[in-house]
């Protein structure tokens, strides 16, 4: 089954590749080295913005602050720094961004406050604001509520009504998350990533083996050796798989390093993967690494140049990104037959793995299966190809 | 020796090669003497069996090329139209890595490589990584990876194309070698000049047909001219006008 030739063809592209800076720089230094890197460095960084918006104290501009004193104590007793707006509407200090959230208390305020009746303050705000932005809104409104509760309870006290007449309902809380499945909430990008950085290490080798070759008119007097070119491009092919697993194994001692550096502590969580974990996942991801040379050597086959390769293969690389982003926001049960589809099931099973599940042995049987049959079929057309006259030239 | 017998090829509507034959004897060097565009390159990538012929025959030292091809493949050393190198592998390991394919093993490699690099005059640069070669040391280059294995037949399509005189005089002068080795070669071109310098037996071709085979003095008779490039111009234009 291994011939002569495909040993040779396979150790003169790894070795060639290896001496290429550029391979080894995009793949391998790129991606697997300072990938992992810089998911580390942003997760600090935006943990770091949100933990410092949760815990400082508040500033809260309020428009005719001299309405409502009685309120003005409480935020002043929690902690919260009152602040005068300038010269500009509550609207435009939103927009202009020069304030998160504006308190206005409205001039009958004091007025229906005496009355008993709902005594009315507005909080201007940006709904679409993003995560840190937002934290600043939920406190104030969360103090507003409060003082509202208290006063209320305090009104039905001196009536001599128990303030629990209007509690109906009572929630209690269990939140069944645990620190290791909230620690994979902080991991969801992981999937793609692993994939993206498996498809991205065989991208290089797959173009320069095939329209590279061909580009550089090396692929005609390669073709007048006697042997098949059946074997040629099988030897082709490997290398290009050869480059995507060390790539992605890399990625995972990488990530495996990084882990205790991650800000699981600040954030209340824990990423509790092993040895084993890492394992399994590599189990559900290297068949994936035939099926991406396969496919990748395809579609640069049919390229002309090395530049026309570059693009569709890059494009291709949307393509894992759909299971990825869909079960990023979708919930959803895992079942079988999932395991059967390439992409999704990696997905599934790495998510699982996150979260300390237990993906089970015939889960990760199918995943294997399932994506090699795939792989292996993709494989057998592209060593295939060349077998068509119309494929050797670039003219 | 190589036997082509009547091969044609057509690419969709237009008919590149009609039925060309020609026989290239081992101990001589025979010329496929073309104007660009005649059906040379195509002639030849059946002839070496890349590609393969819709009609006709061609054999290797008796092996059929279109039923047998990569033992066929096995008995010539060819340096194609495309003649790219590995430009991050020495020129060492350009030669070794084809040596390799041939089924040689490592030390009868560096035996023949040693005796290319010397015969060619590749010293300077045999252990240089290809890449900023210039011409000339690239053809150099890829004949020897062509001929590592010491095939009886040699091919090369254009093989002094672009080349300096003195590359070119340096490769006429290996070809004449390896024909007194008893080789045979056998190369397209369209220079009447290098034709006329080193070819035993010229074959014309124009629009994908023979036009005419022999020696240069046998094409002077034929034609009544008196150098090469005439009497290539008289072949043509009798054809076209015919």
């Amino acid at each position: 089954m291994i011939s002569r030739a495909f040993k040779v063809v396979f150790f003169k592209e790894v070795m060639e590749n290896l001496r290429d800076k550029r391979t080894v720089m995009s793949s391998l230094i790129m991606g697997a080295v300072l990938g992992p890197l810089m998911m580390l460095g942003l997760l600090h960084m935006t943990t770091k913005v949100t933990k410092g918006k949760a815990d400082e104290q508040l500033e809260l501009p309020v428009i005719n602050m001299e309405g409502a004193q009685n309120l003005e104590k409480h935020l002043l007793s929690q902690g919260v720094k009152i602040v005068k707006l300038g010269d500009k509407s509550p609207e435009q200090a939103i927009k202009d961004k020069d304030h998160e959230v504006i308190l206005e208390i409205d001039e009958g305020y004091a007025d229906a406050f005496s009355q008993g009746m709902p005594a009315k303050v507005k909080l201007y705000y940006d709904g679409s604001a993003k995560g840190s932005g937002r934290i600043p809104v939920q406190k104030a409104r969360s103090l507003i509520n409060a003082y509202s509760a208290q006063i209320g309870n305090m009104r039905l006290l001196l009536r001599g009504i128990s303030p629990n007449i209007t509690k109906v309902v009572s929630i209690e809380s269990h939140d069944q998350a645990s620190t290791q499945s909230k620690g994979a909430q902080m991991l969801m990008f992981l999937p793609y990533f692993l994939i993206l950085i498996l498809f991205s290490g065989s991208m290089y080798l797959a173009i320069d083996t095939t329209a590279g070759e061909k580009e550089r008119k090396s692929l005609e007097p390669l073709f007048l050796n006697p042997v098949s070119r059946t074997d040629i491009l099988s030897g082709k092919l490997a290398a290009t798989i050869t480059f995507g697993l060390i790539t992605l194994i890399v990625t995972i001692i990488m990530f495996k390093i990084t882990i205790p550096f991650y800000p699981t502590k600040r954030m209340g969580v824990s990423i509790d993967l092993g040895l084993y974990e890492l394992f399994v996942m590599f189990l559900a991801l290297f068949p994936l690494a035939v099926l991406a040379s396969a496919i990748q050597t395809i579609i640069a086959s049919f390229s002309k140049t090395f530049k026309e390769a570059q693009t569709y293969v890059g494009l291709l690389i949307l393509i894992p990104m759909i299971p990825s982003l869909i079960l990023m926001f979708l919930s959803v049960k895992e079942k079988l037959w999932m395991m059967a589809i390439p992409i999704l099931n990696q997905n599934l099973i790495i998510n699982q793995v996150m979260r300390g599940e237990d993906p089970g042995v015939a889960a990760i049987l199918v995943t294997i299966f399932s994506t090699l049959l795939l792989g292996l079929a993709l494989a057998w057309i592209a060593v295939r190809l060349y077998n068509k006259e119309s494929m050797l030239f670039a003219e | 020796m190589i036997q082509v017998n009547k091969i044609s090829k057509s690419f969709g509507e237009v008919q590149a090669v009609k039925e060309v034959s020609l026989v290239a004897e081992d101990g001589k060097i025979t010329a496929l003497l073309g104007a660009n565009g005649a059906g040379k390159t195509t002639s030849m990538r059946m002839i070496y069996a890349l590609i393969k012929p819709e009609t006709g025959l061609v054999t290797v030292d008796g092996i059929n090329s279109t039923e047998n091809p990569i033992a066929a493949r096995a008995q010539m050393g060819v340096l194609p139209d495309a003649r790219g190198l590995y430009k991050r592998l020495t020129a060492r390991e350009n030669m070794a890595y084809f040596g390799r394919l041939q089924g040689m093993n490592e030390a009868d490699i560096k035996k023949r490589s040693d005796e290319l690099i010397d015969r060619l005059g590749m010293e300077k640069f045999a252990d240089r990584q290809t890449d900023g070669f210039s011409q000339g040391q690239r053809v150099k280059v890829a004949i020897a990876r062509a001929i590592i294995h010491d095939p009886q037949n040699i091919l090369l399509d254009e093989p002094t194309n672009g080349l300096d005189v003195m590359s070119t005089r340096a490769i006429r002068a290996f070809l004449k070698e390896e024909k007194a080795r008893g080789k045979c070669v056998l190369f397209s071109s369209h220079v009447m000049q290098e034709v006329s310098a080193v070819c035993d037996e010229i074959t014309v071709i124009d629009a994908g047909v023979v036009r005419a085979t022999g020696t240069e003095a046998e094409l002077l008779t034929m034609t009544g001219e008196d150098n090469l490039e005439n009497a290539f111009v008289n072949l043509v234009t009798q054809g076209g006008a015919q």
